[in-house]
């Protein structure tokens, strides 16, 4: 009996929690836009680092979409129809580095956001499922930028996948029984033969276009129909002396703020080549027979982790990327009573973290390494 | 026991040493110093292929290597390798545009000179050539280790200058687009505003 009340309880108090999450009476339109309010204070420029995130994205969809007519997933014409595309189709090279710097832009501002969201404890009740579809919309943005990394079969990107892809077995040593293989299983299921080939370029492919962005299109709509029902978080410790209105004025200030983005990211791709930050001999088609080229390194946004595992241990970055990931799920949970102060001070540490190792990871390596 | 040669074997042993010492020779590149120079300068990585067909480099029996090349490419590479003085065009199937150019700018003999100062060759190359027409001259790009025969590899900030002077219309085109399209959104959303505010009843 006293079983059953608990399975009761527990039930209940299940379905409380997702009901507090996704309240029906506030899923419709006039709750969403007429009655919306955003606080106006201090940190009010935090609440539009997810709107650019999420322009950056549309712009990953609609460039990749322009992509996909021209691009060949096989290993001897990958890098040829990358070619076409730079040089002969119209306007390809400039829709190719749109693709490019945005998918930069997607993952800098998707990193701010969390970092932000974070300072202002956006992640209190209710928000807890939003800020954990969050984290799980960055981790898919970064995998986004390690598959879409192979697709030109040049030098550094398949390089780099063999080395990302080892790396993703190796973790399997510092695992305990049935654990000890699923790297290993992982690694061959993402390759899907002997070494990095047409299997694993046609894998990557297929997560790229297709299983990404259905994840990512899901998740993000959860997330956004969250934000919509709960509204914006306060931010700050005191209350708000102002608020405006989302709809028109937030909404217009937002889209005025997509279009400066829009217009320095024309800019930026038709001013300044996204592989021009590369040696041009990494550029070169994928030679499977010929050596592997130096300088091969992974894309800019994995440096922060790319720089420590090449002076630490395997198992000391493991063990604190572990660590990081699950302390970031448990955010909700395990910042519950910290000030806001506290947690400021964090995401200082952390953004200044992740600056210096993005900026000067390759000089301190040089410093620490010789 | 008394063992004896004939004359072929003899020489067959006397040339085999030779042989194995020829072919057991490290590739070597064409001529390193300008490589080294060019990737100590710009701290980028830098390979044959800046010059060169082959990325590996001319020795070797792959595409554009001395030992893949055919009777016909043969004589092109005789004859480029007898350019001496500046001017000739030369068509060396082991060199790229850029390589062949170099040679005919300044003379192979100018060329082999510069080995001793690798630094001089961007001065030594004409101002004004920019092989893949990016605004960046092929010297500038030798000196910075990018590729001089492609327009979307370049030193990034000198890429941009040169591409903000080159596209400046299109820029100012699409700024212009931008703030319409803004001042139109902005216009539809008040519209918008305006139509769905619930509407007052008048007093009687």
């Amino acid at each position: 009996m006293t079983r059953d009340n608990s399975g009761i309880s527990k039930t209940a108090s299940a379905l409380s929690f997702i009901a507090d999450r996704f309240p029906l009476e506030k899923m419709n339109l006039e709750h969403m836009l007429a009655h919306k309010e955003v606080p106006v204070h201090k940190m009010s420029w935090g609440y539009y680092t997810g709107g650019m995130t999420m322009f950056f994205f549309m712009i990953q969809v609609i460039t990749g979409l322009f992509l996909l007519f021209y691009y060949q997933p096989t290993v001897s014409d990958a890098n040829l129809s990358v070619e076409y595309i730079t040089k002969y189709v119209s306007v390809g090279g400039l829709i190719r580095n749109m693709h490019a710097w945005s998918a930069s832009g997607m993952i800098f501002f998707a990193v701010v956001h969390l970092i932000t969201a974070f300072a202002m404890k956006s992640f209190e009740k209710p928000r807890e499922l939003t800020w954990i579809m969050g984290v799980l919309l960055l981790i898919i943005t970064f995998t986004f930028g390690f598959t879409g990394y192979l697709l030109p079969w040049n030098q550094i990107a398949v390089n780099a996948t063999k080395v990302g892809l080892q790396s993703v077995e190796d973790i399997g040593q510092y695992l305990p029984g049935m654990l000890h293989d699923v790297p290993r299983i992982l690694r061959e299921t993402f390759q899907g033969e002997a070494s990095v080939g047409q299997s694993t370029l046609g894998r990557f492919y297929a997560l790229h276009v297709v299983l990404l962005p259905l994840a990512l299109a899901g998740l993000l709509g959860i997330h956004l129909l969250q934000v919509q029902v709960h509204g914006m978080s306060q931010g700050v410790d005191e209350k708000p002396k102002k608020q405006e209105r989302f709809f028109p004025v937030f909404l217009f200030k937002d889209l005025t703020l997509w279009g400066v983005l829009f217009f320095i990211l024309f800019t930026f791709s038709l001013c300044i080549p996204f592989e021009s930050f590369l040696p041009f001999p990494l550029l070169a088609p994928y030679d499977a027979m010929g050596a592997t080229p130096p300088g091969i390194k992974p894309e800019w946004y994995f440096f922060f982790v790319y720089y420590p595992l090449e002076l630490l241990p395997f198992w000391v970055i493991l063990l604190a990327s572990g660590l990081i990931g699950a302390v970031l799920i448990f955010t909700p949970w395990i910042f519950k009573g910290s000030s806001r102060k506290t947690l400021g001070f964090i995401a200082t540490a952390v953004s200044l973290y992740l600056l210096i190792m993005t900026l000067f990871g390759e000089q301190i390596y040089h410093l620490l390494k010789h | 026991m008394n063992i004896s040669f004939s004359r072929t074997s003899k020489t067959l042993i006397a040339v085999t040493p030779v042989l194995i010492w020829l072919f057991a020779m490290p590739q070597t590149q064409a001529y390193p110093q300008f490589q080294e120079f060019s990737e100590k300068n710009s701290g980028r990585n830098v390979n044959c292929a800046m010059c060169h067909v082959n990325g590996d480099g001319p020795t070797g029996d792959g595409k554009g290597q001395i030992g893949g090349l055919t009777k016909e490419e043969l004589d092109s590479l005789m004859k480029a390798r007898s350019a001496l003085a500046p001017g000739t065009l030369v068509d060396s199937p082991i060199l790229n545009k850029f390589g062949n150019e170099i040679i005919k700018d300044i003379g192979k003999r100018k060329f082999l000179e510069l080995r001793q100062n690798p630094k001089d060759l961007a001065k030594a190359l004409p101002a004004q050539s920019d092989l893949d027409q990016d605004g960046i001259s092929d010297g500038q790009e030798y000196l910075d280790g990018t590729d001089p025969l492609n327009p979307e590899h370049g030193d990034p900030l000198k890429l941009l200058m040169a591409n903000l002077n080159k596209y400046r219309l299109h820029v100012i085109l699409t700024f212009i687009a931008v703030m319409t399209l803004n001042w139109g959104i902005m216009q539809f959303l008040k519209g918008l505003e305006i139509l769905t505010k619930p509407r007052q009843i008048p007093k009687a």
